[in-house]
């Protein structure tokens, strides 16, 4: 048996683009380097109390510069459409329901993390619809696979103390490790933790690992024993 | 003859290290993509004033990821290591008189701008200082021209062309193709940079330029 996979933490937040670029990447890498990738959802609104720091939308120029998002989503091949009332969606409308709902799937059924997560941001930075209603989170689960009455059961204990601490934990692990946004990268070696800040950290990932960087979208996986 | 070179600008200040890693690689690509690389010596300070955006270092949590900037240099092969007094370089001592300087040597000596800016961030940003090949001389010459009124409205100008492009923060490099232009912010952004110019992106550090003609 050859070394043991190193273990990649994912923390991130539907509500950030720039996690999904990141996710996407690192679960399309998670079968070609020999890592062992755990998502950890978070949320971003408690990285930015926690930090101080702001979103930099909260910024005239750097809401302006949303065309970054655009072309890194073309260029990674994900379907990123800016939603119609981008700081409604951001301020106003938030992720709070959203993550609890992931937290407490990684809890009950970690093997549709990924996927649900991804149905998330397909609603909210894809097809402009909404994360913040049941009925939005159930149709995300469901498109993922889960079964109705099974996501329903989910949905309504996402406001039970176990989960909203688990939330809170996973994002105070992210502050631990040092975050002010999101996502953050955190590759275990070793002989040492790095903290990766941003979804442009890939390829100096992948020369922390020892491993090799075939672009954003690498041929598909061969397959590990 | 092959298609005219693309444009490519960077505006960038000797006191952000991620301007030097960004200049670094492209040094190395304008040998080797189609493009002609233009330097342009900003002020990092007047970008903050004009967006009303802060230093990075300003919040503390930013402060403590200092390691980012290292271990990027470690992989672009740039030699980076932080300043001892890192907050008093930034905030006290900044860049003015080197980014004058670098301002009027873009005007009297182009040619040397790429050495001495190397020059400069080498001093600021690495603890080996190299010499960029220009008499004590002439250095004193300009340097006693750098607050002249040419030498400052200069500087302005050029930080005011990266403002223009949306500039919250160095380094930016723009990029002119046929049909569009593209700001791009930080040093992260040249996988991005070579997809857009249908070049090949090989690594911050590239197997050694083929000569073109």
């Amino acid at each position: 048996m050859g070394p043991l996979p190193r273990t990649l933490e994912l923390f991130y937040d539907v509500l950030s683009p720039y996690s999904w670029l990141a996710f996407e990447v690192l679960c399309r890498y998670k079968n070609i380097w020999n890592v062992s990738l755990q998502l950890r959802p978070t949320l971003i609104a408690g990285i930015m109390k926690d930090s101080g720091n702001q979103p930099p939308a909260l910024l005239p120029r750097k809401a302006l510069y949303v065309n970054d998002v655009r072309l890194l989503g073309q260029y990674l091949q994900v379907p990123i459409h800016l939603p119609k009332d981008f700081f409604f969606v951001i301020f106003e409308k938030g992720s709070l329901t959203a993550m609890r709902f992931l937290t407490i799937v990684k809890l009950e059924h970690p093997e549709l993390l990924e996927k649900v997560s991804r149905e998330l941001w397909m609603r909210v930075w894809s097809r402009d619809e909404d994360i913040t209603e049941p009925q939005s989170i159930l149709a995300a689960a469901e498109k993922a696979g889960m079964s109705t009455g099974r996501a329903r059961e989910l949905l309504e204990r996402v406001s039970t103390p176990q989960v909203k601490n688990q939330l809170k934990e996973t994002t105070d692990a992210a502050c631990k490790y040092g975050a002010f946004g999101l996502p953050v990268t955190v590759a275990h070696l070793d002989d040492e933790t790095y903290m990766l800040f941003g979804s442009d950290r890939m390829e100096l990932l992948a020369h922390l690992l020892g491993e090799k960087w075939m672009g954003p979208v690498p041929p598909a996986a061969t397959a590990r024993l």
